[in-house]
């Protein structure tokens, strides 16, 4: 196509289109000063013995790490013994997540994760339905924490929740997660009373598919 | 940029997207409407000019948000880039030569942009219709932020495509063509 002949440029619609950005730019510093958005995750502690507490805590992982879950196919995983987590809870008081003869099952949430929102309630119906055996622990481990997200701080955040099942918090790092090869959130991982992973599922689960996963574990 | 905070920077570009969606509905509505040519016939000249600066500002946008303020872009969002980063260079070349003839290939790339967009401000209002897991990194169901409570990144961009949209469909008048 050809150009269009030359027209005469309306410097005043720049010059408006210039001030109206610039009137903006002034109304946003202005309606943000003062506005404190920064939160504190709270201190981490090098001692592996005791904490403070934090959102936010160290975590030492032991033996070897799995790997990510595959897109598709066979997950590696399986049969593998999980490393062992030991960590802190919100509080600062120890907590670890180890291969200990009882089978569990380890929900790794992220508190701005809308299908972790969903999961919680479901976990709860779950429960007081009598949905989880006996010989079946259930631990949560508070991951990925970002003061820039919603929901934070996670511990109140899983306080109103009411979440209610023990819960490690993971490191800045996310060591837990990754120790555990997450992917997704919500996170679960059935081990057997063997200490090995039976199965991994990330992803909002209904009841059913709960029963089937924990079924794996307690037959393992 | 350097010196504001994030979040006037969220409330700065939040209120250029108010203006862009404005600038959109309002042209259409002048489209709509046969009592109002007054505002086509005032914006039609530097249509070419006014969509390129939607595109680079969002660009601007764009960039800042995930190389400064650390927001990491999700699936989605990279998609979105890769209909608006290119109308950033092609618009700017298209109006500096004044080859309207861009709107065959801008229009297409904006409404995808558009639909990609919408689905993705979609999905944060409504996970479930999303996959069911928050990726670990950059979930694409989790704002970043939303300022005057519905203001996200997805609907900035859906703003400029929608806009440029409506500037390109403009087409020359009958002295330029």
């Amino acid at each position: 196509m050809r150009p269009s002949p030359t027209r005469k440029k309306p410097l005043w619609l720049w010059a408006g289109i210039v001030g109206i950005v610039a009137l903006a730019l002034g109304i946003a510093v202005w309606s943000t000063s003062g506005s404190d958005t920064t939160v504190s995750q709270g201190t981490t502690a090098t001692d592996n013995s005791s904490s403070s507490a934090a959102e936010t805590q160290p975590v030492t992982v032991e033996g070897t790490p799995l790997p990510a879950p595959p897109d598709a196919g066979e997950d590696l995983a399986i049969g593998m013994t999980v490393p062992t987590l030991r960590g802190f809870r919100f509080d600062g008081s120890a907590i670890d997540i180890v291969p200990d003869g009882r089978a569990k099952m380890v929900v790794f949430l992220a508190h701005w994760c809308p299908h972790c929102n969903r999961e919680i309630p479901v976990l709860q119906g779950w429960a007081e339905a009598g949905g989880v055996p006996p010989d079946l622990d259930i631990v949560g481990v508070s991951t990925a924490v970002s003061s820039q997200r919603e929901n934070f701080p996670p511990s109140q955040w899983l306080i109103a929740s009411e979440w209610s099942w023990p819960l490690l918090a993971d490191s800045v790092n996310s060591d837990a997660a990754i120790a555990y090869g997450i992917g997704g959130f919500p996170s679960f991982v059935i081990v057997g009373a063997d200490g090995t992973v039976k199965a991994r599922s990330s992803g909002e689960l209904p009841v059913a598919d709960l029963d089937a996963l924990v079924k794996q574990a307690v037959a393992g | 940029m350097v010196g504001l905070s994030v979040l006037a920077m969220e409330r700065f570009f939040a209120l250029l997207t108010l203006l862009a969606g404005a600038l959109a509905i309002a042209l259409i509505a002048a489209r709509l409407l046969p009592a109002a040519p007054y505002l086509l016939e005032l914006v039609r000249p530097v249509r070419l000019w006014l969509a390129w600066l939607i595109a680079a500002v969002s660009m601007a946008g764009s960039l800042y948000f995930s190389e400064s303020a650390n927001f990491v872009p999700c699936k989605l969002c990279w998609f979105q880039r890769i209909a608006m980063y290119p109308l950033a260079v092609l618009l700017l070349i298209a109006a500096a030569r004044r080859d309207d003839g861009i709107r065959r290939y801008a229009i297409p790339l904006a409404s995808i942009g558009a639909a990609i967009s919408a689905y993705h401000y979609l999905i944060e209002w409504r996970p479930s219709l999303g996959s069911g897991t928050c990726d670990i990194t950059a979930p694409c169901t989790v704002p970043w932020f939303r300022q005057f409570g519905f203001i996200s990144l997805p609907f900035m961009a859906l703003s400029g495509f929608v806009a440029i949209v409506a500037l390109l469909t403009l087409g020359p008048s009958h002295k330029e063509s």
